[in-house]
């Protein structure tokens, strides 16, 4: 008995690796067959064809070269950085963050927590370009932030509340999600508070339908317009910019506090990425 | 601490709580608390000599075991460990206003700080409604009064402007903006963003977050009464709509008196695309 189900275990691992591994189009697929009015997962036909030659590709093989490379003053790889599920281990990782991690105290999202790893594990300093560089596709944070992510692709949200901190962070996030601040008395809320609403050509995401949330969430991915890979804290940046909001500092608790509050809404529903968008 | 805000002093009370637990010792804090409760020490104590420490200290015996955990530290580090006393809504303002993370002393095109933009005022504040609120009549006629009263119309009345500039405002969404790339009013004048939200003429593609307005004068006249409602929904729609999504356009000086009249006349004006358009070939609908 014990031997059969010994035998069966690499099946179901491997059933559950396949799900995994599935592409991030096919993942993007399924949603819209789910998802009861897919407006904005369906808005681009041609990004969806792309998908399957997403340039994110690229950075991510950049990334995963930088993640495994002796690197910094310390000349040493990334690969005992812990994510949450144990130094090293990038798989499912980025589903479940942000996260409270003792080693610093501090709910941390993918960015603020590679920053902490090349600070720590390689030595860098906030002023060095490999830490000071947030975007573009030919900066060391945007590569391995793509490899990293993607290593949870097609996996569930799964961001831990067990933690008071984390609970703390999310239902802060979600009172600043519905906060009227700025010139123009914007809120999150304000555009992602309806299913198929537009700003002029655009479909905007509705924060409150998972399946399509999980989409407009799940960063990095290649902004067509921009011709590059943007994170979560860009996507928060342009945002608050449109929002007319001041700047926002990268990292900051504010930041991770609106990012573990639009993670905990997209639960349950699996990640696309790299994704592409307009 | 030269000056205790609200929320600094309910911060700091929070820290105060868990500083007044280890004291007490009623139960071992979470693996880092101990690390850090010594950092928050002196924030506790400044707001102890301002803020009254003694019903904390009376309320923490009441707190059901296992509850004392919770708590809060701020520091130069940022927020560490949870809040017990304090409210998600206390630390989305302290996230916001004092925590660093937002450039609360950037500039902006009107000569203020990125902290006026954040720092709520009245009718923001009525209006931040969460999950599943409902905007009650009460408020409703209160926000509606606060907006009506902000209202100034022009000297010898409503008319209209030139729609053609009307039409170029109406498309713009340049303007105000700030963060990592701010708008350069020299460069380019701030523009009314309508069809960000709104659908007016059909040669362009507008939003759906606000209601289509094509054929908006040729549907409602050019009555007096039309103009000043009109102008009155610019400067501050929510003298007629409490807690819309709309802009305060005229109140909050996104668009000068002239601008406010040019827009005015795009939507109103015969000759304008917005009322000479094809009803049939609206889009967005």
């Amino acid at each position: 008995m014990l031997k059969k189900a010994l035998l069966t275990l690499p099946i179901a691992l491997a059933v559950t690796g396949a799900i995994a591994a599935q592409a991030p189009e096919d993942v993007l697929d399924r949603l819209v067959t789910k998802a009861g009015s897919p407006t904005y997962l369906t808005q681009s036909p041609q990004n969806r064809m792309m998908m399957p030659d997403n340039p994110a590709y690229l950075v991510a093989d950049d990334g995963e070269k930088l993640f495994k490379e002796k690197r910094g003053p310390l000349n040493a790889s990334l690969e005992q950085c812990d994510f949450g599920e144990g130094p090293g281990v990038l798989k499912g990782a980025y589903v479940e963050l942000p996260r409270y991690f003792a080693d610093t105290g501090k709910v941390m999202d993918l960015e603020t927590r590679l920053v902490y790893c090349m600070k720590t594990l390689q030595g860098f300093k906030d002023d060095d370009p490999q830490i000071k560089k947030r975007h573009g596709n030919d900066s060391d944070m945007m590569k391995l932030q793509t490899y990293i992510a993607m290593q949870s692709n097609g996996m569930p949200w799964n961001p831990p509340l067990s933690h008071p901190l984390e609970k703390a962070m999310r239902d802060a996030g979600e009172v600043m999600f519905y906060r009227r601040a700025g010139k123009m008395d914007f809120a999150c809320a304000t555009c992602h508070g309806a299913t198929g609403l537009r700003i002029r050509a655009s479909v905007l995401p509705n924060m409150g339908v998972p399946e399509e949330w999980t989409k407009a969430i799940s960063w990095p991915a290649f902004r067509v317009g921009q011709e590059n890979v943007r994170s979560s804290q860009h996507r928060l940046l342009e945002c608050l910019w449109q929002m007319r909001y001041p700047n926002l500092k990268p990292g900051s608790d504010a930041s991770i506090a609106l990012i573990s509050f639009w993670t905990d809404a997209a639960r349950g529903q699996p990640a696309i990425i790299p994704d592409m968008k307009r | 601490m030269s000056k205790i805000t609200p929320i600094a002093a309910a911060v700091a009370a929070a820290s105060m709580f868990l500083v007044t637990g280890q004291v007490i010792g009623q139960q071992a804090p979470p693996a880092t608390a101990g690390a850090t409760a010594p950092k928050a020490a002196p924030a506790a104590s400044d707001a102890a000599a301002v803020k009254r420490p003694e019903p904390l200290k009376k309320r923490a015996p009441e707190k059901a075991p296992g509850q004392q955990t919770e708590v809060l530290i701020m520091d130069a580090q940022g927020i560490r460990m949870a809040p017990a006393t304090l409210s998600a809504k206390l630390l989305a303002e302290y996230l916001i206003l004092e925590s660093a993370g937002f450039d609360l002393a950037q500039p902006t095109q009107e000569g203020t700080t990125g902290k006026d933009r954040l720092v709520q005022d009245d009718i923001q504040k009525l209006c931040s409604l969460g999950k599943g609120e409902q905007l009650d009549s009460k408020t409703a006629a209160r926000v509606s009064e606060l907006a009506m009263a902000t209202i100034k119309y022009p000297e010898g009345g409503v008319k209209l402007g030139d729609w053609k500039k009307g039409r170029d405002l109406a498309w713009s969404g340049f303007g105000f903006r700030t963060a990592h790339n701010p708008d350069d009013h020299n460069k380019q004048p701030p523009g009314a963003n309508c069809y960000n939200c709104h659908q007016l003429a059909t040669d362009r593609t507008g939003g759906t977050i606000g209601p289509p307005l094509t054929a908006y004068g040729k549907l409602r006249g050019s009555s007096e009464e039309i103009l000043k409602y009109t102008y009155g929904v610019i400067y501050n729609a929510h003298a007629y709509f409490p807690c819309t999504n709309m802009p305060r356009m005229g109140a909050k000086a996104v668009l000068t008196e002239e601008q406010i009249a040019d827009v005015m006349a795009y939507l109103i004006d015969p000759a304008s695309p917005v009322n000479t358009a094809a009803m049939s070939g609206m889009s967005g609908m």
